[in-house]
């Protein structure tokens, strides 16, 4: 079994029920998690070519830039009429990261080209494997890695275009207990594993108005996750092992489309402010399948629904330039759930999010910037019931993430 | 110094922020009175399973899980009588196993216990160790409460001496007598359910209108008059409790796994002799699924083709349908088959019964949890956390291999469906049991 996958160099794992909606991560560069996860209207930095593609030839010069995230949410779940008994997921940090060259090909050129390496969607939930909701999730995770190679053309002063070709690439594992119990009363294991891949783009549009208000418009193509020849192993009592055949498995995950647009604006010499209004396709997650490709009477091929709609998420940040040296960022965001309160299985937990950061960009030498931030993600105590289960309970997340990140100019 | 506090507080402060803090409804008793609870019934009281008692069973007797809640809202110690092993008693249990058949096939299905007898010794009366809270004695019937010596009679005539074991006199007692001086503050109430079982497990041998044998129906006025005594001796000192109501036993796997049309033909030449045969009675076969042959008395022949809203019984021999051709060239004897008529009577006493069960809660006003309709919803199937039960031998969960009671998970199932309606009535918080803890049916 391959876990490993390409870009494994980084010995990175892409996780967490944390930040943005559902399995969505919000987080491919500094200054925008600093203010709330905003920043389609302006290129702040070599960020842009994820933010907004169009941003890119406006950067003053190319630009190097890598960040890394500290993901380590916990979910807590606290089961209907069962006292004071909760559960809650174990710590398990992962790193999402973004990485980012990019920039106008010479000075004051219209053109610019780069490449955005990211990880826009992750999950991982690792409940334990005798929780009691061991028969519906023990432990899930879901990683991805985008390419994303990006030109961008700046039309005049006022409007630049850019876009970029997506190839997305990651991996899916999930475990779960079986509902067979062994002579000692163990529960079965099902153990799935596979790599996915999938396609699509990354475009937008940025406008300067005036020398001080920009809008912004960018949209991020859905991308068909498709696993194709998963592994799914079984462990089982020996009676049963002919019913429960070790197998290849095929899924698909819709990573849903993204619609944003924002403005910035230039406050005081010292004081942007911006907003933006992200408009996410999760209609297009409606069930997850899996198709077994050996089938018998207990192992079926099995389509959990899951009912997402689409959200309008609104993001909103500030930048405060102290100086030459140093600016700092703060923000906050409010990011409805995509999911359906009757249809939220444990191994996709997600609530109404209310998040808080803030940032700061030192600038020790020139074209050097060191920048930190701190994101604190948390949702009220969301009900809901995965129906097919029969599984039913409150749910709450909170989480906490650090960033560091650098970024140099070559201009 | 002052720093490193702040420093510290700060720390604290910045993991306390990532904790989630929701948390559930703290437990609380309501109006009643958890301190003694106790328990009255028969062997879906005493934790029987596998067609035997053993140690483990007990201990997960949906009496013992509702002990185990009540401790959360006051309740006290629950004492059952526990046997020292887990290989059965009197007898062994069933576990599965994959048996060779007559035929050269093998499959997976119910096997005695071979393993160590390690409730050797359990007759030895035990009685000191109590008073114990769980009551339920296996094989006890409704008007066996107020027979004195019940538990010696018992030993006596069928060999069985769960009562004589944990009766303090044994030969004098009457478990009505017993029940009363446990002194519960609260009790469940299951009982009457082998006032109708014993004559159904018998395949209908018995009488079915009425009669006082283990194997009979028992009489309607027998029934009442003990049923009343005992809910009476439990509610003297003022005792809040629940009654339970007797299940309709003809949705259960002991009656429902063999298939009637279980006789199935292959070769013509297997149908044209039983067509040659039984072309006097006007019976005919054709190839595929076809009845089983049952003995009836009434019948021309003495023999007939079970019809639909009949039963075959789980005990019904398999060799001898595979290999000795019962249920087409011999007729599956009556003492397998629970015909219309017996299924009738059954019917028609459970549904009397539970009339009576019904009076008694709504006089005496205690809650009745209707265990009937709760465990008839098995048909369409019970979901809990990821789990699935049914009412299918084996595969279904709920039940255990002797077709009759339950698994710890299915009792936990009717825990879950006590506390629910205890909650309803009382005005209590008692949490749920979580009935993953608990086994179905174990696989080898």
């Amino acid at each position: 079994m391959k876990k490993i996958f390409v870009l494994s160099f980084a010995g990175t794992t892409i996780a967490a029920t944390a930040f943005g909606g559902s399995f969505q991560l919000n987080l491919q560069g500094m200054r925008q998690v600093a203010m709330g996860g905003s920043g389609v209207a302006m290129p702040w930095d070599a960020s842009t070519i994820f933010y907004n593609p169009g941003g890119l030839a406006r950067l003053t010069g190319i630009q190097a830039y890598g960040s890394v995230y500290l993901v380590s949410p916990t979910v807590r779940y606290v089961p209907d009429h069962a006292g004071q008994i909760y559960y809650e997921t174990q710590k398990h940090t992962s790193t999402p990261f973004a990485l980012y060259v990019g920039g106008p090909i010479k000075k004051d050129s219209r053109i610019g080209i780069g490449l955005g390496i990211y990880t826009p969607f992750g999950s991982s939930a690792d409940w334990g494997d005798d929780w009691t909701g061991m028969y519906v999730t023990q432990s899930i995770s879901l990683q991805s890695i985008f390419f994303q190679p990006t030109v961008s053309y700046r039309i005049n002063d006022r409007i630049s275009l850019g876009a970029g070709f997506i190839y997305g690439t990651g991996s899916v594992e999930i475990q779960k207990a079986v509902p067979v119990q062994d002579i000692s009363g163990k529960s079965g294991k099902a153990s799935l594993d596979g790599k996915a891949s999938g396609i699509g783009f990354n475009a937008g549009v940025q406008i300067r108005a005036t020398d001080d208000l920009n809008f912004g418009v960018s949209y991020r193509s859905g991308v068909r996750m498709k696993v194709k020849e998963g592994d799914a192993t079984f462990t089982v009592p020996p009676s049963l092992v002919t019913n429960f055949p070790d197998t290849k498995f095929s899924t698909e995950l819709p990573l849903p489309s993204i619609f944003t647009v924002g403005a910035s604006y230039k406050a005081t010499k010292r004081l942007t402010v911006q907003a933006d209004v992200v408009f996410a396709g999760w209609k297009a997650y409606d069930s997850l399948k899996f198709d077994f490709e050996k089938n018998t009477s207990a192992l079926t091929d099995t389509r959990d629904p899951r009912l997402y709609k689409n959200t309008v998420a609104i993001r909103l940040g500030a930048n405060y330039q102290i100086g030459k040296m140093a600016e700092v960022m703060i923000g906050g965001a409010y990011d409805p759930t995509p999911s359906d309160a009757m249809y939220l299985s444990p191994d996709a937990v997600d609530a109404n999010r209310v998040s808080l950061s803030c940032g700061i960009v030192l600038k020790p030498v020139k074209k050097l910037d060191i920048m930190a931030a701190l994101n604190y993600t948390t949702t009220a105590a969301h009900k809901a019931s995965y129906t097919p289960a029969n599984m039913n309970g409150t749910y709450q997340i909170k989480s906490l993430i650090p960033a560091l990140g650098i970024s140099y100019s070559f201009n | 110094m002052k720093a490193t506090y702040y420093s510290l507080a700060a720390g604290l402060l910045f993991f306390t922020a990532c904790k989630p803090t929701i948390e559930g409804d703290s437990p609380s008793k309501g109006n009643a009175d958890f301190s003694r609870y106790v328990a009255i019934g028969n062997s879906l009281t005493a934790g029987y399973a596998d067609g035997s008692l053993y140690k483990s069973g007990q201990e997960n007797s949906y009496p013992a899980m509702l002990a185990e809640k009540f401790k959360l809202v006051g309740g006290g110690d629950f004492k059952q009588p526990l046997l020292p092993g887990n290989a059965g008693w009197p007898g062994p249990k069933r576990v599965l196993s994959v048996n060779p058949a007559c035929d050269g096939t093998t499959s997976l299905g119910p096997s005695l216990y071979s393993g160590t007898f390690d409730t050797a010794g359990s007759s030895t009366n035990i009685s000191s160790q109590g008073p114990f809270n769980n009551l339920g004695v296996p094989g006890i019937r409704c008007v066996d409460y107020t027979i004195a010596g019940y538990a010696a009679i018992a030993q006596a005539i069928g060999g069985v001496g769960y009562a004589a074991r944990m009766y303090p006199s044994p030969t004098t007692d009457r478990p009505i007598d017993v029940a009363a001086k446990s002194n519960a503050t609260f009790f469940t109430m299951w009982l009457g359910s082998n006032d109708v079982l014993g004559y159904a497990l018998g395949g209908g041998e018995g009488n079915g209108t009425g009669g006082t044998l283990p194997s009979d129906i028992s009489q309607v006025a027998a029934f009442e008059a003990s049923y009343r005594a005992v809910a009476d001796a439990m509610t003297a000192n003022g005792a809040k409790g629940v009654l339970l109501n007797i299940p309709d036993v003809t949705t259960i796997p002991y009656f429902t796994t063999i298939p009637r049309n279980g006789l199935n033909l292959t070769r013509q030449g297997q149908v044209d002799s039983l067509n040659t045969a039984y072309a006097p009675l006007g019976i005919s076969f054709s190839l595929g699924q076809n009845y089983f042959i049952i003995q009836d008395l009434a019948a021309p022949g003495g023999l007939r083709p079970i019809k639909e809203g009949e039963y075959l019984l789980l005990t019904t021999p398999q060799d001898s349908l595979k290999c000795r051709g019962w249920g087409s060239i011999k007729p599956i004897p009556k003492r397998y088959v629970l015909d219309a008529a017996e299924v009738s009577n059954v019917q028609t006493a459970t549904t009397t019964f539970n009339g009576i069960i019904a009076r008694v809660a709504s006089e005496k006003k205690l809650p009745l949890v209707d265990a009937n309709a709760y465990l008839k919803t098995l048909q369409s199937g019970i979901k809990f956390n990821g789990l699935s039960f049914g009412p299918t031998f084996v595969t279904g969960g709920a039940f255990s291999l002797d077709g009759v009671h339950l698994t710890p998970r299915g009792y936990a199932l009717v825990a879950n469906e006590v506390i629910r309606m205890i909650n309803n009535f009382y005005g209590s918080n008692i949490p749920q049991v979580d009935i993953t803890r608990y086994n179905g049916v174990l696989f080898p």
